[in-house]
């Protein structure tokens, strides 16, 4: 499903010093898996993690989406195609403060145009699959860390995306609560057959992810 | 994106308070100040027609920039039958205006004398209503003087005392005569009041020596908004070019061009007025933004253009606007039209500014609609325009950089 091909990506630190942040990547991710980017702290998990997104450039190589090459693709297109074809996890969550958490749930799906009675049913099981069904009017702020992280795992699945992007999604939460984090987005995972793809260096997200892909100094050095 | 920007401005409530009251508030005030100063000029203009000067006056050409006995009007029985068959014309009447010197047994000053036709005059000028003291001319072709205030201070004059008149006929040749306070007025126009007194035509003119023959001659019109279509009626009526038929607009040229003067200045300072207001509102609505960066660069991630950003800020800024808008412009325009029909009497206004030719101690607001609209045009115009920069701000960032702004 997704394939990178002698990905290279440099950071430009003024004129001379630069950072070769994604060496040579070559890597394929197949459609439902549950796999990790891991690797110490700057070794460029994040930026590998961007550059499928299509948030970030990337300096050489390609990038395919099926059979789509969408490294190359206009800043607009990249736009639509994080809109339609990509779901995002942050590690602070992200969500729109102004919004409760069912809006927020169902934001991607309603500007994707989805009919409001879809929105309200699929809204509905993913907050009672993420128990968070009782939530549905308050407002994030009121929210503990851990039920906003699963609101705003909500948010990217909802609208079932290609594949699911989670950077450090358990780098602001306790032990605990990561836990049931990883634990209910593996069974969202096994439920719906969609795929995700971590950046992390947390070992709570390492025992539960059914693939491994070791990075070290821009470099993938074990799949 | 609607529904975002509704929830967006209940929930930064600082923000939209501000914005709201701004706009209200220079709504508000942009309408009524406009009004009063339209008002203002209104009034100045119809108190001066209402005075003295005609919606239209016929001259010989020559008469208002040379002047003297060369450039006065002949044969004025004929052109009076002339105008009396031309459409939007409601009546029409001769004066005959010379300059000499009155004396009385001790003082003497320059005046304009002007003959005049007493019960004609009344339809054309508040001559009779400025009465102060004594009798406004009788219409029996004596030899009664009805002067100015000022000018009868001036002269030490009393009613019934005699002045003496010393000036030139319409030949040239000498005139001299005595007359008879009879009345005295007071307009308010202080130029006018301390250098003018009228007397019946039947006596001038065989003083003077002018039967048939005037000055110019004073047209008033039906609608006055009709004024330039009128002239050249007249002016096709009367074919002798020769004569020139001037509007109000060009007797009064200065005063016209004193008002524009007035509006400009007035507009500056209202604009400085914008300035700040739009300023307050640009640095809050910047202020706004570059808190909700992190928020922005979020929606970008997930797949908002910054076109969509853009729609939503816009949307935001409508929706407060139109709000502050629709509460203030009927405010504004209510206290326009109340103060139209009900004029603010400003008690001793009159007194202070008669050097303008104001004659009434009320100040009508001007109430008009394509005003007020336009005043609402230019406040809308600012508020989007205080967003402009805001929207490049968030725009400067790229989705990644806007993200990890906290
Ligand atoms: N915006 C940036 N500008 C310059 N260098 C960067 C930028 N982002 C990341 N880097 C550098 O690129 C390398 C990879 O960073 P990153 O992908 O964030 O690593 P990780 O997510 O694995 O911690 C690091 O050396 C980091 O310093
Ligand atoms: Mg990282």
């Amino acid at each position: 499903m997704i394939r990178l091909q002698n990905v290279n990506k440099y950071y430009y630190r003024g004129e001379e010093r630069e950072v070769h942040a994604l060496k040579e990547i070559n890597l394929e991710i197949k459609k439902g898996e549950f796999s990790l980017l891991s690797g110490p702290s700057g070794c460029g998990k994040t930026t590998l993690l961007n550059a499928i997104g299509a948030l970030d450039s990337i300096d050489s190589g390609e990038i395919y989406l099926d059979d789509m090459e969408i490294s190359s693709l206009s800043e607009d297109a990249r736009t639509r195609l994080r809109l339609n074809e990509m779901g995002f996890v942050f590690q602070a969550y992200n969500l729109i403060p102004v919004l409760n958490v069912e809006e927020n749930i169902g934001f991607i799906m309603k500007l994707r145009g989805f009919d409001e009675d879809v929105i309200k049913a699929r809204v509905q099981e993913l907050a009672s699959l993420l128990e968070i069904d009782t939530k549905l009017s308050s407002l994030p702020s009121t929210l503990s860390g851990g039920q906003q992280q699963r609101v705003a795992v909500a948010r990217a699945v909802a609208p079932k995306p290609k594949i699911i992007l989670a950077d450090e999604p358990t780098a602001n939460l306790d032990s605990k609560n990561s836990k049931t984090l990883m634990d209910m987005m593996r069974s969202l995972n096994e439920k719906e057959g969609i795929s995700v793809l971590f950046a992390s260096h947390d070992e709570y997200v390492m025992r539960y992810v059914r693939r491994i892909i070791e990075m070290n100094d821009g470099a993938i050095v074990a799949k | 994106m609607f529904f975002l920007a509704l929830k967006n401005i209940l929930f930064y409530k600082g923000r939209s308070i501000t914005t709201f009251a701004l706009t209200f508030f220079s709504t508000f005030s942009f309408i009524v100040y406009v009004a009063m100063m339209d008002g203002s000029h209104n009034s100045i203009l119809h108190n001066a027609l209402k005075v003295y000067v005609g919606a239209i006056e016929i001259y010989e050409k020559g008469y208002r920039e040379i002047g003297g006995n060369e450039y006065l009007l002949y044969n004025v029985h004929k052109k009076e039958e002339i105008l009396k068959n031309i459409e939007g014309v409601s009546s029409f009447t001769s004066r005959y205006e010379t300059y000499g010197l009155l004396s009385s047994d001790e003082y003497s000053s320059a005046a304009m004398v002007v003959g005049i036709n007493p019960t004609k005059e009344v339809q054309h000028s508040q001559l009779k209503n400025a009465l102060i003291l004594g009798e406004y001319l009788d219409g029996s072709a004596n030899n009664c003087l009805y002067v100015g205030s000022d000018l009868a201070k001036r002269l030490h004059v009393k009613l019934d005392s005699k002045v003496s008149f010393i000036g030139s006929a319409s030949d040239n040749s000498f005139a001299a005569d005595i007359f008879k306070v009879c009345g005295m007025f007071k307009t308010g126009a202080y130029e006018f009041d301390s250098s003018s007194a009228f007397i019946d035509r039947g006596y001038f003119d065989t003083l003077m020596l002018s039967e048939d023959m005037a000055s110019y001659i004073h047209v008033n019109v039906t609608d006055l908004s009709d004024v330039d279509l009128i002239q050249q009626k007249i002016q096709a009526a009367l074919d002798d070019p020769k004569l020139e038929v001037l509007t109000w607009k060009t007797l009064m040229a200065s005063m016209v061009e004193a008002m524009k003067v007035d509006s400009i200045f007035g507009y500056i300072s209202i604009s400085l007025f914008f300035v700040v207001i739009f300023f307050v509102i640009m640095i809050f609505s910047f202020i706004n933004a570059s808190s909700r960066l992190r928020e922005f660069g979020t929606l970008r991630a997930i797949g908002l253009s910054s076109a969509n950003i853009n729609v939503l800020l816009f949307y935001e800024i409508f929706i407060l606007s139109t709000l502050a808008i629709i509460l203030a412009a009927p405010l504004g325009a209510y206290v326009a039209y109340y103060f139209n029909a009900n004029p603010i009497i400003i008690e001793g206004m009159s007194e202070t500014y008669k050097e303008y030719g104001i004659v009434s101690d009320e100040l009508p607001l001007s109430f008009d609609l394509f005003t007020i609209a336009w005043n609402v045009g230019i406040v809308y115009l600012l508020n989007f325009l205080s967003i402009l920069y805001p929207m490049r701000f968030i725009n400067r960032f790229k989705p990644l950089e806007a993200l990890k702004h906290v």
